[in-house]
């Protein structure tokens, strides 16, 4: 990652911390808007791998904040298509997140004398979970990267396929996520939910697995067997 | 857990050139074949098809030119083999030499050894099988019985492979035996090349589920194998073993192999399909395309000379369940009945047998799973 991108994470780091208590308010004064806007325009150039690494940080600090409709808005764009993307970088986040916590408490809560995490069940539950994770950041980020190779119009096909694997992998992240944590997982206080809860609202919002599973495989049809590889071959090297 | 950031695939030179060359040459030289050969084609052993591979410069492309390599990235690599098994190209007869021994034979071989084995493996003419299940050593690999002791001619290997893929067809094993009498678990393992035409050395077939001769038993009574048999360092086989893994996980092969499937399935389906048809074409061209930036991610970083043990191993895991369920999701919203003799109905059936291996060979589910898990820091 550049420097540059990393001072911006740093940023939204803390802009994100204070603005889960505060509400979007620092998140506008710290002046996001203008992440996208062209350096030409005033803005802060960002690219859209900028924007994942930002969405990501939301998706776990802030996700029940209109962080993406506010940084979109700064593009005066208002695609559909582009939020269903925005949302596929905060789902990467916050699944990351419900990983991140489920490791740390198998690997704290002991059960039968040792951590949860030496046996074998939850080491395969984790691993399956993690599996999921993974492939939602590699989404998250071709599609990034796509964006940014060809702008938003030619990149429908990787905003659709992005978004429908990150609806996917949400049932078995968030369900083993919190089979692994037990009872204090279902609490509002444990801070499981603050991720798990928005991931459930976002494999709806913005097209659910239905919505983009069609609009995708109606084009992949239209392909052809062939074409299909053809076209996946010319749209990323 | 590692990070896991996407790495840029940035192979050098004109891959578009590549690609386009390589469409063209395979027009030409692709025998037309049964459908079903070019589902799970790298088990499709063609032997004219591989030399001529070889001799267009697809074979040992990584390989130094005085090997007979074309000192080429690992990355056109990839490329060449993601489109040979899109098009579904018969590559099973060099597919191990090409992917695993050859690239082990330069890391730890001696210079004897590159001389005797390279060229022939880049000319697409000579042919390798791995030999590491025993019948006591499946998942527990490091239970390795089968041994070899030195003696003043060379090696003598005694004991018993099995599962041996194309040992039959093959003109070389690439073996983990135990060379320290009394060692255990995974001390004490060497890697050997050892010639198939060695006397001593006795193949039996075994037939696997779908009728097919692709794997075997491999017996050795006493079989004298020169000293210059000895792959690497004695008594390090374990650690090269792993290494040889982590080539055979990440690959396309791993989201490719039902390839030709999807697209029957995606042709049958026609520009108007069922919407539950279109469905499962765009659920399953959404974990395709997933696949393919995980897998071109995992060797591009491969190709940086970093290690990316835990990332080839979700690879594997993602790959294998993709596989292994779409024949079953389609079998869900097709009507091709079980005998029907057309493409995607012979597929399906084709593939549903198949299946179950995917997740069996190049190492389980489940130490899959525990390798992924470690990664995690939870073992
Ligand atoms: C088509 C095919 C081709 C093959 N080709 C080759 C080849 O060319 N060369 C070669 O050397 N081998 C080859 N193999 C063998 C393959 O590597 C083994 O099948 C594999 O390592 C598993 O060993 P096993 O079959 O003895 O099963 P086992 O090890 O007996 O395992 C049976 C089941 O138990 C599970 N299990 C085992 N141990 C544990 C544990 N500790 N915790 C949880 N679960 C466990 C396994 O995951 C599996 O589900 C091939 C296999 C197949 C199916």
């Amino acid at each position: 990652m550049s420097t540059a991108r990393d001072m911006l994470c740093d940023t939204a780091s803390a802009v994100f911390a204070e603005a889960a208590t505060a509400g979007i308010a620092p998140v506008e004064a710290a002046g996001f808007a203008l992440l996208l806007v062209p350096e030409a325009d005033g803005g802060f150039g960002g690219d859209w791998g900028d924007l994942n690494a930002v969405l990501k940080i939301a998706g776990v600090m802030a996700p029940d904040l209109p962080v993406a409709e506010h940084i979109l808005s700064g593009l005066g764009e208002m695609s559909p298509a582009l939020h269903a993307a925005a949302t596929v970088s905060l789902m990467a986040g916050a699944m990351e997140q419900a990983l991140a916590l489920s490791v740390e408490h198998v690997n704290t809560r002991q059960q039968f004398g040792r951590p949860l995490g030496k046996f074998q069940a939850v080491q395969q539950s984790l691993a399956v979970m993690a599996c999921e994770v993974r492939a939602v950041d590699a989404a998250a980020g071709a599609m990034a990267a796509r964006l940014d190779a060809a702008g938003f119009t030619d990149a429908d096909f990787e905003i659709a396929a992005a978004k429908l694997r990150a609806n996917r992998a949400v049932g078995v992240v968030t369900a083993i996520a919190h089979q692994v944590h037990g009872a204090i997982g279902f609490t509002q206080e444990y801070d499981l939910n603050r991720v798990t809860i928005p991931l459930m609202r976002w494999r709806g919002a913005h097209g659910n697995d239905a919505h983009w599973a069609g609009i995708l495989g109606r084009q992949v049809a239209s392909l052809g067997g062939r074409g299909l590889w053809e076209t996946l071959t010319a749209r990323a090297v | 857990m590692q990070d896991f950031a996407l790495y840029p695939f940035d192979p050098p030179g004109d891959i578009l050139a590549l690609r386009t060359d390589l469409r063209a040459w395979l027009a030409i030289n692709q025998p037309e074949g049964d459908i079903v050969e070019r589902a799970n084609c790298w088990a499709s052993f063609d032997t004219g098809f591989s030399r001529a591979l070889g001799a267009a410069g697809y074979i040992g492309m990584t390989l130094p030119a005085r090997y007979g390599g074309g000192d080429r990235h690992p990355l056109e690599r990839y490329v060449v083999i993601e489109e040979l098994l899109a098009a579904g190209a018969p590559v099973g007869a060099h597919w191990i030499a090409d992917r695993q021994t050859g690239p082990l034979i330069l890391r730890y071989g001696s210079e004897e050894q590159r001389q005797r084995y390279l060229p022939g493996i880049a000319r697409g003419e000579l042919y390798a099988c791995i030999g590491l299940s025993e019948p006591g050593a499946g998942s527990d690999l490091a239970a390795v019985r089968t041994t070899a002791r030195e003696t003043a001619e060379g090696w003598r290997i005694s004991g018993q492979k099995i599962w041996t893929t194309g040992a039959h067809l093959s003109h070389v094993m690439l073996a983990l035996v135990r060379t320290e009498e009394g060692s255990e678990r995974n001390a004490g393992l060497s890697q050997f090349l050892v010639d198939l035409d060695t006397p001593g050395i006795t193949i039996r077939p075994i037939i696997d589920m779908a009728g097919n001769h692709d794997f075997n038993e491999v017996f050795f009574d006493d079989a004298l194998v020169p000293h210059g048999a000895l792959v690497g360092e004695r008594g390090q086989g374990w650690k090269q073993v792993t290494a040889e893994l982590g080539l055979e996980r990440s690959g396309p092969e791993r989201y490719l192999s039902s390839h030709a499937l999807f697209a029957a399935l995606i042709d049958a389906a026609g520009a108007d399909p069922d919407p539950a048809v279109a469905a499962l074409i765009g659920e399953l061209a959404a974990e395709m395309w997933t696949l393919r930036q995980l897998s071109m991610s995992t060797a591009a970083k491969l190709a940086a000379g970093e290690d990316p043990m835990v990332e080839a191993s979700v690879v594997k895991e993602l790959g294998n369940s993709f596989e292994q369920d779409m024949p079953r999701r389609i079998q869900a919203v097709v009507t091709s009945g079980w005998e029907d003799p057309d493409d995607l109905a012979r597929l399906l059936r084709a593939l549903l047998i198949a299946s179950p291996s995917f997740s069996l060979r190049g190492g389980t589910r489940e130490v899959i799973r525990g390798i992924i898990a470690r990664g995690l820091g939870l073992r």
